[in-house]
């Protein structure tokens, strides 16, 4: 068992005392993203990435905190879904369904209890089935070829809007506008391009710059147009009464939730939401008459739960393996691993093992912490929830302006933040996904090294791009990943809506 | 009303188009040509934006409402004020700045002037205090600097 004697090793990387306190660190501070009503976990992942850097931490020292951050976000999700019924994040969606009705009926710490379980569960059997499929698949894609690559690019660009998401064109409008940002700088053969003779945009357009802007100021200016200035209302949280029976009742669904997500979260373009809807609906039809879905069932809580964090783990395997991240925040650490020095791919597994285990241990372990940190300490969240947003995002805009101005001390990088935020804003008007653009940056460079060398390899001749069977089985799948949005979309969104819909009629 | 996507459509195609001119007039690398230069990709970028936005132009989604009021103002305000952060944040000193542009965001987004601007400076000393000392990055004093210990 060769996976077995790394996993070892990298639980010895993530013990050592440092790498442990920081990773309970981002737990801690991920679980709070999670929580805060408007600060999705891409988007806080992003704005610590300059602050690991500042921090001066090792490589795996900050992707150990970065992941623990992941994780926990993942966690702090559902705790304004159960108690306010609203999701922190689009795949905490479905948790509202069953996780409100309960904290309705004074259940409110058991349903948050239930949802920790289950979503150490889902977690857990996702981080597994990473351990067991990263390294197959490493192994697979060592038989790439640039044309290869460059078809596997496309096809995360055309999977990124997922199944569910709403106009595919739009995703195509913001993957060039990001992959053009990216050919800003001096290429790989010595020529500038773009620059217009300034300075500071010679080695191109730093994407934390980009990342941070788009998703931290383009949210403060989403915030002051809705409104949504003050805090919300204090709910307070019963003395926590579950037995050991009631969580064995829930282990099945958590079980099955936790499977469900992570092949959602492995497979391009099905995504978190995607992952808690499934495990909730099957969960519905499977027992269906024997529960009382919708009105507050423990089952209907872990379902969602151990679904989402499943897919939020598998979505790890194809960042880490092929270097194309399925999700927004997995191209955020996407981005963490870029500017480390660290190139993700098939490499990595034998270049930088001790990182990569690192990180899967510290997965594991940033579960138990996170369970442990999450039952007792839930108080202590649901006080910060009742931070008026007023107070906290001027705070937050704060940290991203002293996390880039201390990446390069220099106040140019802060004035492109602004204008990246101005532009998100506008972005995020029309509905042209933002998650796109910054995966053109990020992989924009490494997408036109892979096509000149495919290019180069043939003379010039273009059809080598489609030479091969792997080759064309990546383009195909590309293809149905812009087609599929048009059949299936509207069909599968209005099936979640409907969801909702009776969810929030038989509750009220 | 669908006239957003049409004007960004048409933007966007302006983009392609001066985007795909200048990748055109880029130098040939050193050492000669060869058979991909460093406008191939430019180029097919342009003309895949360029397609996509047509469609957009001859598909629109329907628009979302810009906040053309108060809110509107308000927006700019915000802008101004990050502009401004970013400008004063050597000469004034990290302190005073964020005091400064905290405050007024809290106190636009709805808090009490005096909870807005306490908020800006308790949490403006508590992050320099942090980063000077804690991680030992030097935040600009810039006003401050008399109170320099070094």
């Amino acid at each position: 068992m060769e996976t077995l004697g790394f996993l070892m090793d990298g639980f010895a990387v993530a013990l050592q005392p440092q790498n442990l306190m920081f990773g309970l660190f981002g737990a801690f501070l991920g679980t709070l993203i999670g929580a805060l009503p408007g600060l999705g976990p891409a988007n806080g992942v992003a704005i610590l990435i300059p602050l690991a850097f500042t921090l001066g931490l090792p490589p795996e020292t900050a992707l150990i905190m970065l992941t623990a951050v992941y994780a926990g976000a993942m966690y702090g999700g559902r705790i304004s879904s159960i108690l306010l019924n609203i999701p922190g994040d689009e795949p905490a969606m479905m948790t509202c369904l069953d996780g409100y009705p309960m904290a309705q009926k004074g259940k409110a710490a058991e349903a948050l209890a239930i949802s920790a379980v289950a979503s150490f569960m889902g977690s857990l059997i996702a981080t597994v089935g990473l351990i067991l499929l990263a390294p197959m698949l490493a192994k697979f894609a060592l038989t790439f070829g640039p044309a290869e690559y460059f078809a596997l690019f496309l096809l995360a660009f055309a999977t990124l809007g997922g199944i569910t998401g709403k106009n595919p064109m739009k995703t195509v409008v913001a993957a060039a506008i990001g992959l053009m940002i990216a050919t800003v700088g001096i290429d790989s053969t010595g020529v500038q391009r773009f620059t217009f003779n300034v300075l500071e945009l010679y080695e191109g357009i730093d994407f934390i710059i980009a990342i941070v802007g788009l998703f931290a100021i383009s949210e403060l200016l989403f915030f002051i147009e809705e409104r949504a200035g003050s805090g919300k209302e204090k709910i307070t949280v019963n003395k926590l009464k579950l037995s050991f029976k009631e969580i064995m009742h829930i282990m099945p669904t958590s079980f099955r939730g936790g499977v469900l997500g992570f092949i959602a979260g492995v497979l391009p373009g099905a995504g978190a939401s995607l992952g808690s809807f499934i495990s909730y609906t099957l969960e519905k039809r499977l027992l269906g008459r024997k529960g009382f879905f919708g009105q507050g069932d423990p089952r209907g809580v872990a379902a969602p739960e151990s679904g989402n964090n499943g897919a939020s783990s598998g979505a790890l395997v194809p960042m880490l393996t092929l270097g194309v991240p399925g999700s927004g925040t997995t191209a955020v650490l996407l981005a963490l691993l870029i500017s480390l020095n660290i190139t993700p791919g098939p490499l990595m597994f034998t270049q930088n093992a001790d990182i990569v285990w690192g990180v899967i241990a510290a997965l594991l372990i940033g579960n138990f912490l996170l369970l442990l940190l999450n039952i007792p300490m839930v108080g202590i969240f649901v006080k910060l929830l009742s931070v008026p947003p007023m107070f906290l995002l001027p705070i937050v805009t704060m940290v991203a302006f002293v996390g880039i101005y201390s990446i390069s001390n220099t106040t140019f990088d802060l004035y492109f933040m602004v204008v990246f935020g101005v532009a998100g804003y506008i972005f995020r008007k029309l509905e042209i996904p933002l998650v796109p653009i910054i995966l053109g940056l990020l992989l924009g460079p490494e997408m036109e090294k892979n096509l000149r060398h495919a290019l180069d390899i043939s003379d010039g001749d273009w059809t080598i791009l489609w030479n091969s069977g792997l080759a064309i089985g990546l383009w195909i799948f590309a293809a149905l990943g812009l087609i599929l949005p048009y059949v299936v979309g509207p069909i599968l969104r209005r099936r979640m809506r409907q969801q909702v819909g009776e969810a929030s009629s038989t509750s009220d | 009303m669908t006239f957003n996507d049409r004007i960004f459509g048409v933007l966007m195609i302006v983009l392609a188009v001066a985007y795909g001119w200048g990748a055109s007039q880029l130098p040939e690398p050193f050492g000669g040509s060869e058979a991909v230069g460093p406008e191939t990709f430019p180029l097919l970028l342009a003309a895949v934006l360029g397609l996509s936005s047509l469609y957009m132009i001859v598909r629109p989604d329907p628009d979302n409402a810009w906040p053309w009021n108060r809110t509107g103002l308000e927006l700019i305000i915000a802008i101004v004020v990050l502009v401004l952060y970013a400008m004063l944040l050597q000469p004034l000193g990290f302190i005073i700045s964020t005091l400064l542009a905290v405050g007024t965001l809290c106190w636009r987004m709805g808090a009490r002037p005096v909870n807005a601007f306490v908020t800006g400076g308790v949490a403006g000393v508590v992050v320099f205090l942090l980063f000077n000392f804690g991680l030992d990055l030097a935040l600009p004093l810039g006003l401050l600097s008399f109170l320099e210990v070094s």
